[in-house]
């Protein structure tokens, strides 16, 4: 009798423990797919960030190229700051203004500042890391957004230095895009949350073309994020992604 | 005899004794006057700086941006300021008009930036308001619609940048998006204000409004009035020109109710007039006590006098008038001397450099007295009234002593 | 000589009138003297103490990197073993307390929605038990009460509370980031708000307690700065070499006085030392000049006297030191009195202070500012005017005794 409940529960302790490592298999693999997804070796896109504070809305539209994770180049067109450009190249930041004679290198808490007094910061931009690098992932279940199921992750800083320690995934079940993404404070505090409004197909892959990052701490603080046209994995000029292409 | 007559022999028959009261009544004169000179020199200064930088006498801004202030909100703005300004300069009430944008800025030099305050002024206006040209020490001034910039002397230590260097300012537009200028440094100024040394960066007002996009705007319009004592009608009168123009959301404030500064202005004021009235006492001690020596001196005189049939009534008029006539030439010729010292000090001003040693950035604080009514004019009189105040009280307990007394006192 | 001395103090008395009219004008010389002295010490204490006090202490241990890029509140360049500092400072009898330094977000009014303004400050974390070694920021305490460790409290500057409106009994949200970067939120209660003669500490800054601060930035016992406090502030650097000293086993870290850290906030009034300068000098002026004439007067109403005592056969010395006694007398007499009347003024306003904001009036447009002047002892100038007042009327005198001395004996006793 003894032997034949040891069995039982050995096989039921095997059982769970596969259970369990499919279970945390399965965090990874939709962090991987969902990054897999992101990744393209070239991609050119217009679009427009829309920003909203207190005292109202403002529009800037712009260009951006990237190569891989490393490079991107973000131009503005709208009247205000027409001209001015945003080059990242691995984790540097430049900055280029038609009225400057020289470029700007951001530094060191420059980096935390935001752009354009939106919700995102420079620092947002760099970093080539994966999530899974700098998260723990865990699986917490299913939701519906907007009538799709999407999985629901969760995301624990593995170490120090990560900026949002906690932060809630919300990825597309079919996509493998992320539709809804909360981010925490150490304290556990929502700091910010990001929501997909609007997804494209482009040569074969979901894309966001509408996104708005809202600041769950300030009233009216939000920016939209909007792609209007994009292009994957299309040869990009020599030298784009330069000091010299800057004032070009 | 006439007393008056009397009174004139006297003064000249004992020459030394005159001379003496008279030069002590003149001294104590002529410091009270370059006191107070100096006390509103200082005072002067200090208003002045508050007038030409921060509040002018009343400062045009749009309703929303006090209670923003710390933000910095370019978008609350005065609209449409060269019409506004144009219109401003035609009211006789009005002195000088100065337009100003005032904008946050970072300096940003050999990959190294320093936080700042920028000014988008009109250097031409600005002749007469915030008056940069007497605070040049290196270069000239930048040149109106030019990428030129006016740094002032702590941050051009900071930055490294002397004239003919080139900088580039970062900051935000209008629109919250970017900004970034590149500049040539034409001059270093020393503002007489140690915090402004520090901080305040100036360009021409165009050139601001290209760079933070501002169209014809400004974030304040500063006022100097004709008459500083009629600020309060220039500024409502200010408010009806600004509706006339249709800006519902600008109003003009007069400098009392700017704020913090009028405060302290009025603490200052109240310190300086307490020092003043300390002075003022230790003068009046002296010239009192002068009269009042130069007649316990002469008891034996007084006895003479009053032996030979004066009555004590007239010996207190005839010491009055002694007292009077010495007091007059004196205190005129203290206030003459002061005010012709002031108006040399005020002309070189007292510099005061050595005393800010190893203050490597404050500006050699210069102090220029003034003169007015109260260090002149009421000075003479109160001099001239307190010597022969004075003279009462001894004069006329001397008088009501016996003859025989006095002529024993030796 | 004991002669002399009678002789002086007789003529003091039968002259009494004469002396106290002299001494008089004196008195009110060396009493204003002392007064406008102090006070303007005590002015310049004022601003020396309002950053001593209440914002560097009397110097500041910190991480080199820390000093140098100061303006920017880098939190990640920290003292990492503030207790090991500590010790080493153990021998030089200097009071220290620890401080965490930041840049945050203020945030009211989230709970109940109302939240719209938020503002960028500087917080400080610090140690409620020891902060009062170093600081008085306890004694500026307007409204509420100080900070008590290990509570989630807040203390605010009162023209942010203003701005904010917000009042004691209201909870805040602080958003900074910890000193590896990451995003955290503090939710404090405003215990207490402050009201600080140091307007930076109104305008912008928050305090909470440190063992708060330490949990919630990850800092695990490192501190950005320890300030310290010793006596000799005026002259640090003695003080400042001994504690490089001590310090010599760390060498990421710097030690920076007070003068260095002082941050300029507005001041206005530039010329006020030299000024004051003029202003003292003016009072010696008048006061000498006081003095001066009515001595001289005097003395010359005395020649007479002067011919009678030579011709009853003293010697020229006796007769100029028996006039120099009696100067010597009213200066003493004259400066004694306005010692007393000019320390009276001045302890008054050591202890109380003159609050010439009751006299302006109407204050409360805007922030509130401090408007008590308050002077500070200067025993140089006390014991210096009492010096002064005695030599300048022996001084004084000697000119025209001499004068008198010079006559034919017969031409004195001629004299009127």
């Amino acid at each position: 009798m003894t032997r034949t409940l040891a069995v039982v529960r050995l096989a039921a302790f095997l059982l769970l423990a596969t259970a369990t490592a499919a279970f945390a298999q399965s965090a990874e693999d939709i962090v991987r797919r969902l990054e897999a997804n992101q990744r393209f070796r070239t991609q050119e896109a217009e679009g427009a960030l829309i920003i909203t504070d207190r005292f109202g809305s403002r529009t800037k539209t712009f260009v951006s190229y990237a190569e891989g994770r490393e490079r991107m180049l973000l131009a503005f067109t709208n009247p205000e700051e027409k001209g001015q450009k945003i080059l990242r190249l691995q984790d540097e930041i430049y900055l280029y203004f038609p009225d400057a004679e020289e470029v700007v290198r951001l530094q060191g808490s420059a980096l935390k500042e935001a752009v354009m007094g939106s919700d995102f910061s420079y620092e947002d931009l760099t970093g080539e890391k994966s999530l899974l690098d700098l998260y723990e992932v865990r699986l917490l279940g299913s939701e519906k957004l907007q009538g799709r199921e999407q999985h629901l992750l969760e995301l624990k800083a593995r170490g120090r230095g990560v900026a949002y320690p906690l932060q809630k995934l919300w990825v597309d079940a079919v996509e493998f895009i992320p539709r809804r993404a909360a981010y925490y404070a150490l304290s556990g505090r929502l700091l910010k949350t990001l929501e997909v409004l609007e997804v494209r197909q482009v040569a074969g892959r979901s894309v966001m073309s509408r996104a708005i990052m809202r600041d769950a701490l300030k009233k009216n603080s939000s920016t939209e994020f909007r792609v209007d046209r994009v292009k994957l994995d299309q040869p990009l000029p020599k030298n784009l992604f330069s000091l010299e292409a800057l004032s070009w | 005899m006439k007393l008056a007559a009397l009174a004139f022999r006297n003064i000249r028959r004992n020459r030394r004794r005159s001379v003496l009261s008279g030069s002590a009544i003149a001294l104590a004169t002529l410091i009270i006057t370059l006191m107070f000179s100096i006390l509103a020199g200082i005072l002067g200064d200090y208003r002045a700086n508050v007038v030409r930088y921060l509040t002018g006498h009343v400062r045009l801004r749009n309703m929303a941006y006090d209670a923003n202030e710390r933000l910095n909100p370019l978008h609350l703005s005065v609209p449409g300021y060269r019409d506004l300004v144009s219109r401003l300069e035609e009211e006789p009430g009005v002195a000088a008009v100065a337009p100003r944008i005032q904008f946050a800025t970072a300096v940003y030099r050999e990959e190294r930036t320093f936080g700042g305050l920028g000014l988008g002024v009109d250097f031409d206006r600005e002749q007469a308001v915030m008056q940069v040209q007497h605070s040049l020490v290196a270069g000239r001034l930048p040149r109106m619609g030019q990428r030129e910039i006016l740094l002032p002397a702590g941050l051009a230590a900071e930055v490294g940048a002397g004239v003919g260097d080139k900088l580039t300012l970062l900051g935000k537009n209008k629109y919250l998006g970017m900004a970034g200028m590149t500049f040539t440094v034409t001059g270093i100024a020393r503002f007489p204000v140690a915090g402004f040394n520090r901080s305040f960066l100036l360009v021409p007002i165009d050139t601001a409004e290209r760079l933070l996009k501002m169209e014809g705007e400004a974030t304040e319009v500063l006022l100097l009035a004709r008459d500083d004592r009629r600020v309060a009608a220039l500024a409502a009168r200010a408010n009806e020109i600004v509706s006339e123009a249709g800006l519902t959301g600008v109003e003009a404030r007069a400098w009392e109710r700017i704020g913090m500064w009028h405060t302290l202005m009025r603490l200052v004021d109240t310190m300086y007039n307490f020092i003043a009235l300390f002075f003022f006492i230790l003068g009046t001690t002296v010239i009192i006590n002068t009269t009042m020596m130069v007649i316990f001196e002469r008891l034996r005189e007084i006895g003479t006098i009053s032996a030979l049939g004066m009555k004590p009534g007239e010996i207190v008029r005839l010491f009055f008038l002694e007292a009077f006539f010495i007091s007059i030439i004196a205190a005129l010729a203290g206030v003459l001397l002061g005010s012709a010292l002031t108006a040399v000090l005020s002309r070189t001003g007292v510099d005061l450099s050595r005393a800010m040693q190893g203050v490597s950035f404050e500006v050699s604080p210069v102090i220029r007295p003034k003169l007015n009514a109260r260090s002149t004019v009421f000075v003479f009189f109160y001099s001239v009234a307190v010597a022969s105040l004075a003279s009462f009280l001894p004069s006329r307990r001397a008088a009501r002593i016996q003859p025989v007394e006095a002529l024993r006192s030796i | 000589m004991k002669f002399l001395f009678a002789l002086a103090w007789k003529n003091l008395s039968r002259y009494s009138r004469r002396t106290l009219i002299t001494a008089g004008a004196l008195a009110v010389g060396v009493a204003v003297f002392i007064w406008m002295d102090g006070w303007l010490l005590g002015a310049e204490r004022e601003s020396e103490r309002n950053i001593i006090w209440y914002e560097a202490g009397s110097a500041k241990v910190m991480n080199r990197q820390y000093l140098e890029e100061i303006q920017t509140i880098p939190l990640k360049q920290v003292i990492s073993d503030p207790a090991a500092v500590e010790r080493a400072l153990e021998g030089s009898d200097a009071a220290a307390t620890r401080r965490v330094v930041f840049s945050a977000e203020l945030f009211v009014g989230l709970e109940d929605g109302s939240g719209e303004g938020s503002l960028f400050v500087k917080g400080v974390g610090l140690d409620p038990e020891t902060d009062g070694r170093v600081f008085r920021l306890a004694e500026t305490v307007r409204e509420g009460r100080f900070l008590r460790g290990g509570e989630p409290e807040l203390l605010l500057g009162d023209w942010l509370a203003r701005d904010l409106s917000a009042a004691v009994g209201n909870w805040v949200t602080v958003r900074a980031r910890s000193r590896y970067g990451a995003f955290q939120t503090l939710d404090l209660e405003v215990v207490g708000i402050l009201n600080c003669p140091n307007p930076l500490i109104n305008q912008g800054m928050i305090f909470l307690p440190l063992d708060l601060a330490d949990e919630a930035l990850e800092m695990e016992g490192a501190v950005s700065e320890i300030a310290l406090s010793f006596p000799e502030w005026q002259n640090p650097t003695g003080r400042l070499a001994e504690i490089r000293r001590s310090l010599v086993g760390f060498p990421e870290l710097a030690v920076a006085d007070w003068r260095e850290l002082a941050s300029d906030f507005l001041a206005i009034n530039q010329g006020k030392r030299a000024g004051n300068g003029i202003l003292l000098l003016l009072i010696f002026i008048i006061a000498a000049v006081g003095i001066s004439n009515t001595m001289l007067m005097a003395v010359y109403e005395r020649v007479r006297e002067i011919g009678m005592m030579r011709a009853l056969g003293m010697r020229d010395l006796s007769i100029r030191l028996a006039f120099l006694l009696e100067a010597g007398g009213i200066g003493l007499i004259g400066s004694g009195v306005g010692l007393a009347l000019g320390a009276g003024l001045n302890w008054y306003m050591v202890r109380w202070g003159l609050d010439l904001g009751a006299i302006v009036g109407d204050m409360q447009i805007g922030y509130r500012v401090h408007s008590v002047f308050r002077s500070a002892w200067h025993p140089q100038a006390l014991v210096g005017a009492l010096v002064f007042g005695v030599l300048a009327s022996m001084a004084i005198s000697f000119i025209p005794s001499s004068r008198a001395l010079k006559l034919e004996i017969t031409d004195c006793l001629r004299h009127v």
